[in-house]
Formats: structure tokens, C-alpha cells, sequence
């Protein structure tokens, strides 16, 4: 079986993750880089490592707000990250429908 | 969620060359039920049991009222179990929403709220103020105490409800919002007793019908189907 309909940039069990709790939200929706990391049960390092990949293929914004102590930084699915989990979805339901 | 587990598969399998489509495929289901059980707002089993709870209250409502010739209304006591109720099913709901929202931002946040104050204002509001015209206009204890308090709120707040789920297009929801209407309106011409039952039955039909769509309508999104 190959992956290669599968896009790889989401086919990493920790990113997969990340992408489908960020779904899960109503769109236009954000959620704090704490809350994300308690649902998913991730180090920070590990997090963010994992955020930078998405964000530089566009399917995730991160935004910093406030300084020191009091920064937040809210994390928010883009369209084309949206997008790119449909079709995600879409080709592994094509993939077990072959198996 | 399988905590430390899912951390150490995720460096392992960094690149995803390991990750079967299977296995992605279960991952991506089971991520989609823990993201539904964290984000919801009305998850199903706490609809399923306020459903519950309204069918005994207003059960309740109609074992005490039911062989009261005239009419007379609910008992002090049956009154504060259906507020002690109310409190409870409001409780459990402000925890859900705090915890459903907490890091959540966002216009989406805002609307949520909005419409939680629609249907508030239109509950509080609503049947009192047509309970205290009845009784101005000099409507018998049948009508003030039995019929409009159990059949107002229910076309009142079903119809908020059902232009917000329209607006929307949530279909289950509208669905389970129109249920709520026909039971107020059915209520509405089934007694001053007989209409607690009614509205009890209607409700508890519509909410536990509501949580099975739900819960359909989330396991059909899964790649698993």
C-alpha cells in the first residue's frame, strides 16, 4: 500500500492530530497554545516544531498577543488548511475502500 | 486520549513513512471523538439525561395536578423539585460551556453567546409576561398556572431556537427545535394537567432525538464511517 495520495505534510500522527482538533472548531475560531497542547498531551517543543510545518504550508496562522508572562498565542485552521484535510479525509476513505 | 504513548509514536514516526493508512485513519477518528468531547457545546449524553430530567419534572408536574377539579396548580413541593431541576440542568450546562470554551476565540465565540442570551431572554421573559397578562385580563388558574406555563415556553423558546439552527442550516438541531414547537402546541390544547405531560413527552422526545442525530451526524465525518 503507498501513501503517496496522502498529503504528507498531514500524515504525521502528531500533525494529523493537531489539524483535526483545530477542525473540530467552528471556522474563524482560534484556540490557545495551552489548551492545544493539554487536548493533544504534547511537549511544547514537540508542539511547536509541529505548528512551524503547517504554518509554513499555510494550513495553520499563528498570532502572539501581549509580552512576557502575559503573551497568548492563539492558534487558527486556514481555508486551506481546512481544504487540504477534506481532501486529506477524502483520499484515505478512497485508500480503505481499496483495501 | 493515549497521552505519553501518541508523544513517543509522533517522534518515531516524524515523517509519517510508518503511519499505515489504517492506522491514520482510526487515529484521525478517535482524534475527531476526543476534539468532540472537549469542544462541544451540548454533547449527547448531557442533552439525553436534560431530556430525562424535564420527562420526571414535568411528570411530577402532572401526577400532582392531575385529578385537581377546578384546576388549581402544581404543589409548592413538585414546583421546587422542578426548579432544583432547572438549577441542576443549568449548572451542568455552565460547566460544559466553560470548559468547552476555554482557549476558544473568535466571532464564533461571540455568536454562541449572543444566541445564549436570545434563548435566555426569550425563557425568562416569554411565559411570564404572558402568564401575568392572563392574569390581568382575569383568566382562571387553569390557563395562568397550568396551560400557558407548560405550553408558552415551548413555542417561545423552540421558535428562537429554530430561527437560530435555520440561520445556520443545522438540520438536527431545526428538527429537534420544530419537535419542541408542535409539542407546546399540542400542549397548548390538551388541559390545564394534561399539558404538562404533553410538553414533558415532547421534550424528551425531542432531546433524545436531537443527541442520536447528533451522534449520528459525528460518527458519519469519520474516514471509518
Amino acid at each position: 500500500m503507498t501513501a503517496d495520495p496522502l498529503d504528507p505534510v498531514i500524515h504525521v500522527p502528531a500533525r494529523l492530530r493537531i489539524v483535526v482538533t483545530l477542525a473540530a472548531l467552528p471556522e474563524g475560531a482560534s484556540l490557545s497554545f495551552t489548551r492545544l497542547q493539554d487536548v493533544l498531551d504534547l511537549t511544547p517543543g514537540n508542539l511547536i516544531t509541529h505548528l512551524r510545518k503547517l504554518e509554513d504550508a499555510g494550513y495553520l496562522k499563528t498570532e502572539t498577543t501581549g509580552n512576557g508572562r502575559a503573551s497568548r498565542t492563539s492558534i487558527a485552521l486556514t481555508r486551506h488548511g481546512r481544504a487540504a484535510l477534506d481532501t486529506y479525509t477524502a483520499a484515505l476513505r478512497d485508500l480503505l475502500g481499496g483495501l | 486520549m493515549d497521552g505519553p504513548h501518541d508523544i513517543d509514536q509522533t517522534a518515531r514516526a516524524d515523517d509519517g513513512d510508518g503511519l499505515d493508512p489504517r492506522e491514520a485513519a482510526r487515529l484521525l477518528a478517535q482524534t475527531q471523538r476526543e476534539a468532540q468531547r472537549q469542544f462541544n457545546l451540548s454533547p449527547a449524553w448531557l442533552t439525553a439525561v436534560m431530556g430525562a430530567v424535564i420527562l420526571v419534572a414535568y411528570g411530577a408536574l402532572w401526577l400532582s395536578t392531575r385529578r385537581q377539579h377546578p384546576y388549581q396548580g402544581p404543589n409548592l413541593g413538585v414546583v421546587a423539585l422542578v426548579y432544583a431541576a432547572v438549577a441542576v440542568a443549568i449548572a451542568a450546562s455552565v460547566k460544559v460551556y466553560r470548559r468547552a470554551t476555554a482557549g476558544v476565540a473568535g466571532p464564533s465565540v461571540r455568536q454562541q453567546q449572543a444566541e445564549g442570551v436570545a434563548i435566555l431572554v426569550s425563557f425568562v421573559l416569554g411565559s411570564p409576561v404572558l402568564q401575568g397578562a392572563m392574569k390581568h385580563y382575569g383568566a382562571g388558574d387553569a390557563i395562568v398556572y397550568g396551560v400557558i406555563p407548560a405550553a408558552a415556553p415551548l413555542i417561545i423558546v423552540g421558535t428562537t431556537v429554530l430561527g437560530i439552527a435555520a440561520s445556520k442550516a443545522d438540520w438536527p438541531q431545526c428538527g429537534a427545535a420544530l419537535a419542541v414547537v408542535i409539542a407546546g402546541v399540542v400542549a397548548a390544547f390538551a388541559g390545564p394537567s394534561g399539558a404538562w405531560l404533553a410538553a414533558g413527552i415532547g421534550l424528551f422526545i425531542a432531546m433524545a432525538g436531537y443527541a442520536a442525530a447528533d451522534s449520528s451526524r459525528h460518527r458519519r465525518r469519520s474516514p471509518q464511517g
